[in-house]
C-alpha cells in the first residue's frame, strides 16, 4: 500500500545565540556587519551562533486512515514537527510528500477577530484553515448547532463567554474535510461535556478513513484513539509503535529516575 | 501481552478497516499534492500557483481589515475621504494662499487632492504593510498559507480607500466645472502602476519590519521626505532644469504628476512615466524574491 505520508531525514536547527535572543534591531545588525571584519582582522574568531537541533533526523511514512498520537516531553519536539509538517515553519534539511490536502489544527479559533462576529468569524475562521467559501456556506447551518450559538450569530464575539468561543471554534474545525489532518492539543480545553463532545467527534473524524496526527500529552485520550504512537525525545523518533507498547514504555520511563 | 492488545486497538475500528484503507490508497494522487523541502532545495522562487489557489483568503482578509475598522470607527468609511479632504484644505491654505504655489492652472484643492491620492494609497499602505506581518503572526505562526497575501491584503484594502476618495475627487470636479477629457483614459492604467509601486515597496517593508523592527520608524520618517520629493502638493516644474533627471529617478514623481495630468487633460510627461514605470517593475520583481528569501528566517523569529 502506498504510503499517504513519506517523511524522510527531517531535522530543523535554531539559532539561540546571542545575537538572535532578542529580535535583533538594525542598529545591531549594521554594527555587527562593521565588527565583524574588523574581529576578523585584528585575529579575534567570530564566537560561532549557539544552535539547537529542535528535529534531528526524523523519518517516517504513514498510510491512509491510520491515527497517530503523538507524545514526549515538553519542549521534546513535537510541536516543531507538527509545524513542519503542516507547511507553518520550513524545515533545515529533509524533505516530506504528502498524497492529499492537509488540514492543520495547531490551535482552534485560529484569526478569529472579536469585533467582528460570530457568522463573521466563521467565514474568516474556516477561510483561514482552509476551507473554500461555498464549503463554508454549506456547512455553516451544521457548524452553528453544533457551538449552540444560533441566538449569538450576529454578536461579536468578545462578548461570547469563553465556553461559547471554544465550541464555536472547534465547531469549525471540526467541519474542516481534509485527507489529513493535524491536532495540537485541541482537546485540552473546555469543561468535561464539551471534551467528550469533542472526542466523539474526533473518534467520528478518525472512523471516515481520514489520517490524523494528533499531539497531546493526555495518555488516555492517546491511547483511546491512536493505533500508532510516535514518543519524541530532544527532537528524534524514539519508538514508533502500537499506542499500548509506546505509552506504557514511556510511563516507565518515569518510574524509576 | 501488551503487544497483543496493542495489536488488537490498532487493527479495531478506530483506524478504519482495512478494506476503508486499501480503497483510500488507490484514490491517492500519484504526484505529492505537497512538497516540502527546505528554503535552498527550491531556490525560494516564489509560487504563483500556489498564491492563485489562495485568493479567497486574499479577499477575506481585505474583508476582514474593512469591516474592522468600519466597527471600529464612529466615522467609519467617512474618515478614507476625510484624511485626503482635511489635508488638502491645509496645504490649500498654507501652499496656495500664503507660499503662492503654483498649480499647473488647475484649481489649488484639485490639483493637491488629485496628488494626495495616489500618495495617500502609497503611503498609508506601505506604512500598514511594514507592521503586517508582525500584526498578523498570531496567524501565520499557526496555519499555512502563502505569507505574500498579508501586504497584498494591507495594499487590497488601501486600494479600496482610493477608489472611495476618487469618488470625492470627481465630485469635486464636476463643482470646480473641470472635465476630464480623453486622457482620462490613461486614468486606469497609472493606478495599475500606482498599485504595483506600492506592492513593490510595502512587500519589501513587510518582511525587512519584521526582521529588523526599526525599519518601521525608519519609514515614518522617510515617508514625510519622500512626499516633499514628488510632486504631491507643488508642480514639477518648479525643480530646476538640471535637477529634472534625477527627480523622475523617484518613481513616485513621474507617477503621481501622470495620474494628474490623466485627470484634467494635462500634457503626459512621458520621460517620467517610463522611468517611473521602469524602476516600479525592478522594484517588485526584487521585493517578491527578497520576501520569499527572508520570509522563512522571519517567521522562525516572529
Amino acid at each position: 500500500m502506498r504510503p499517504i505520508i513519506q517523511v524522510r531525514g527531517l531535522s530543523k536547527r535554531y539559532r539561540i545565540g546571542k545575537t538572535l535572543v532578542a529580535i535583533p534591531t538594525l542598529r545591531e545588525a549594521l554594527a555587527n556587519a562593521l565588527k565583524k571584519p574588523l574581529e576578523r582582522l585584528r585575529g579575534i574568531e567570530p564566537e560561532p551562533d549557539e544552535m539547537i537541533w529542535a528535529l534531528r533526523d526524523v523519518s517516517f511514512e504513514v498510510q491512509p486512515g491510520e491515527v497517530i498520537g503523538v507524545i514526549g516531553r515538553n519542549g521534546a519536539g513535537k510541536s516543531t514537527l507538527l509545524k513542519i509538517l503542516s507547511r507553518v515553519i520550513r524545515p533545515t534539511v529533509g524533505e516530506v510528500d504528502i498524497y492529499g490536502r492537509i488540514g492543520s489544527l495547531l490551535e482552534i479559533g485560529t484569526g478569529f477577530h472579536p469585533d467582528l462576529s460570530g457568522r463573521e468569524n466563521i467565514y474568516l475562521n474556516g477561510a483561514i484553515i482552509g476551507m473554500r467559501r461555498v464549503e463554508i456556506k454549506k456547512k455553516f447551518d451544521e457548524i452553528v448547532a453544533f457551538a449552540e450559538v444560533e441566538r449569538f450569530l450576529e454578536t461579536p464575539i468578545k462578548y461570547y463567554s469563553s465556553g461559547m468561543y471554544l465550541r464555536l471554534a472547534f465547531a469549525v474545525a471540526a467541519h474542516l474535510e481534509s485527507e489529513i489532518i493535524f491536532l495540537d492539543e485541541v482537546l485540552a480545553v473546555g469543561d468535561e461535556a464539551f471534551r467528550q463532545k469533542c472526542l466523539w467527534k474526533m473518534k467520528e473524524v478518525s472512523r471516515a478513513g481520514r489520517t490524523v496526527f494528533f499531539v497531546s500529552h493526555d495518555l488516555l485520550t492517546v491511547q483511546k484513539l491512536c493505533g500508532r504512537v510516535f514518543l519524541i525525545e530532544s527532537g528524534q523518533l524514539l519508538k514508533d509503535g502500537p499506542a499500548e507498547a509506546v505509552v506504557t514504555n514511556y510511563l516507565k520511563s518515569f518510574s524509576h529516575p | 501481552m501488551i503487544k497483543e492488545q496493542a495489536n488488537m486497538v490498532s487493527s479495531s475500528g478506530l483506524t478504519g478497516t482495512a478494506l476503508e484503507r486499501a480503497a483510500l490508497s488507490t484514490a491517492l494522487p500519484e504526484e505529492p499534492l505537497i512538497k516540502i523541502r527546505t528554503g535552498r532545495d527550491d531556490g525560494c522562487r516564489p509560487n504563483f500557483k500556489d498564491l492563485w489557489a489562495h485568493r479567497e483568503l486574499l479577499y477575506f482578509f481585505i474583508w476582514r481589515d474593512l469591516k474592522v475598522r468600519y466597527k471600529q470607527t464612529v466615522l467609519g468609511a467617512a474618515w478614507v475621504i476625510l484624511q485626503p479632504l482635511l489635508t488638502t484644505i491645509v496645504f490649500t491654505v498654507f501652499m496656495s494662499r500664503l507660499a503662492r504655489v503654483p498649480s499647473d492652472g488647475v484649481p489649488y484643492p484639485l490639483f493637491s487632492y488629485s496628488g494626495l491620492l495616489p500618495w495617500l494609497l502609497f503611503s498609508n499602505a506601505v506604512q500598514s504593510s511594514s507592521q503586517s506581518l508582525i500584526a498578523n503572526s498570531y496567524i501565520i505562526t499557526k496555519v499555512y498559507f502563502p505569507r505574500l497575501i498579508i501586504p497584498l491584503a494591507v495594499v487590497g484594502v488601501r486600494l479600496v480607500d482610493f477608489f472611495v476618495s476618487a469618488l470625492m475627487l470627481f465630485m469635486m470636479m464636476l463643482y470646480y466645472g473641470v472635465h476630464p477629457g480623453r486622457h482620462l483614459l490613461l486614468f486606469p492604467l497609472l493606478v495599475v502602476q500606482a498599485m504595483l509601486l506600492t506592492l513593490g515597496v510595502g512587500i519589501w517593508s513587510s518582511v525587512m519590519t519584521a526582521r529588523y523592527r526599526d525599519i518601521g520608524s525608519l519609514l515614518t520618517v522617510l515617508l514625510q521626505l519622500w512626499m516633499f520629493a514628488s510632486p504631491v502638493i507643488y508642480p514639477s516644474r518648479l525643480v530646476p532644469e538640471r535637477w529634472r533627471l534625477l527627480y523622475w529617478c523617484n518613481p513616485l514623481a513621474g507617477l503621481v504628476e501622470g495620474i494628474r495630468s490623466s485627470l484634467f487633460g494635462l500634457e503626459f510627461n512621458w520621460t517620467g512615466i517610463a522611468i517611473s514605470a521602469v524602476i516600479t517593475l525592478a522594484l517588485l520583481a526584487y521585493s517578491v524574491r527578497a520576501f520569499c528569501r527572508m520570509e522563512e528566517k522571519v517567521i522562525d523569529i516572529l
